[in-house]
């Protein structure tokens, strides 16, 4: 784990949506949205190109006025990275400890939430949330949200 | 006049699919900056669907027939019985019930508008008004929607929709006054078209802020337990039922942000839809300024 590493926030592809408390993301490239908490957010949008993981830390600090732990902003680049809002890898690596140790020791000591990153693929169809209507069983197809996919009852409803 | 005898078509891929349709008639008309266009050889059906669009889309329904149409469709009626249906010039779907024919075609005209609309985001749910704030109840079909809808109904709240809740910009919720499609008088699949009307229900006319987003799915038995979750979780729940969120994301995050900042959003499993509501109500009124 290097903390002079720069972490870069991707911005091509991307649709983001300001929340007072949250930032959520849809990468057009994957159709995929992400919600990231308060503390994700922090860090995604510290991702400048010029700021170092100890950078980051320190503002985390000055903004949140608490003192923070670097493994935390780490949690959130590793978190960034793995649902690709970084436009260059980064190497992680919490000397030596997993990932589940390193959020149990800074959960204990924590006055702020750790960073996370909650993500949805968006629905394939707009027939998939579509009210199960059918003529015939290859209507059901696509109707994924449906009791059945693969008939068309009497009723004219995709299911059993 | 909404319905006009046509004699060609614009485009070979439909001449060649209305070839041997002896009579044709169509209507064009404009939803939410949709434009549709639909052939038929069948005046009576056409205009059976056209009561229904003018009825479940009463604020924006513009029939002109000199549209250029964006999405045609062609529904056949042949002399054996068979009914057809054509999107672009593409066979969709056939069958022999008139019924489920026409609940089909009209399920796919509104799911297009809901899909396309360019200054509207649809999102599959059940909708209500109550003290001047929409209730809105997203959800997969077969969670118990219009169930929940309907007694809410019965309860004095005002009838929006049992499909589809329909954002402006400003993130606030239109009617889409479909009848009510409920389940479990034949059996537990088959859908009943129900006017709200006849179990008590006025239909709302105005677009209303909406004051809570309830994320819930019935489960025999279930308990309540509420929690309200922030905008962004809610927004995440809420993105499954979004129906244009592939075709249009920017727009549908940037309506579903403003829907959020006025509305709590609380999720909980629930029982059954009759001793829920009471809960539900209180719940609302102590919640939801």
């Amino acid at each position: 784990m290097n903390s002079s590493q720069v972490p870069v926030a991707r911005k091509q592809g991307l649709v983001v949506q300001e929340m007072p408390e949250e930032v959520l993301i849809y990468d057009l490239d994957t159709n995929k949205a992400h919600c990231l908490n308060k503390t994700a957010a922090f860090v995604w949008k510290s991702c400048d190109g010029n700021k170092s993981i100890a950078d980051i830390t320190k503002s985390f600090e000055n903004d949140f006025g608490s003192p923070v732990n670097e493994d935390l902003v780490w949690l959130a680049v590793e978190q960034l990275n793995d649902k690709n809002l970084l436009s260059e890898g980064l190497q992680t690596n919490f000397k030596g400890q997993n990932r589940r140790e390193v959020i149990k020791k800074i959960g204990f000591a924590a006055v702020i939430a750790l960073p996370v990153v909650a993500s949805l693929t968006a629905p394939s169809s707009a027939l998939a949330t579509a009210s199960c209507a059918c003529v015939a069983p290859a209507d059901c197809a696509a109707q994924t949200g449906c009791p059945s996919t693969v008939n068309c009852n009497p009723s004219g409803v995709c299911a059993p | 006049m909404c319905l006009s005898r046509i004699l060609q078509f614009s485009r070979m891929s439909k001449r060649k699919v209305s070839d041997y349709l002896k009579e044709e008639y169509q209507f064009k008309f404009e939803s939410y900056g949709v434009k549709i266009g639909i052939k038929s050889n069948n005046k009576s059906f056409l205009k059976k669907m056209e009561k229904h669009l003018r009825k479940i889309v009463p604020a924006s329904f513009v029939i002109d027939d000199s549209l250029e149409a964006e999405h045609d469709f062609l529904l056949n009626v042949k002399s054996d019985g068979l009914y057809e249906l054509y999107k672009d010039g593409e066979k969709i779907t056939f069958g022999e019930s008139e019924e489920n024919f026409f609940n089909f075609s009209t399920s796919k005209l509104r799911l297009t508008i809901a899909e396309y609309a360019d200054s509207r985001v649809f999102l599959h749910a059940g909708v209500v008004g109550w003290n001047g704030k929409a209730i809105v109840i997203p959800g997969k079909s077969f969670q118990g929607k219009t169930t929940l809808v309907a007694e809410l109904i019965k309860r004095g709240a005002l009838y929006y929709s049992d499909e589809y809740a329909v954002l402006n910009e400003e993130g606030l919720v239109y009617p889409f006054p479909k009848t009510l499609s409920l389940r479990g008088f034949v059996d537990k699949y088959k859908q009943v078209e129900t006017e709200a009307q006849s179990i008590g229900g006025k239909i709302g006319a105005e677009p209303i802020p909406v004051g809570m987003v309830l994320i819930t799915e019935y489960e025999a038995g279930a308990e309540w337990k509420p929690r309200i979750i922030s905008a962004g979780q809610g927004i995440m729940e809420i993105l499954a039922h979004t129906i244009p969120i592939r075709y249009n994301p920017q727009f549908s995050l940037q309506v579903l942000n403003k829907m959020a900042n006025h509305a709590i959003i609380a999720k909980s499993k629930r029982g059954e839809a009759r001793d829920f509501v009471e809960t539900l109500l209180k719940f609302y009124e102590t919640n939801v300024r």
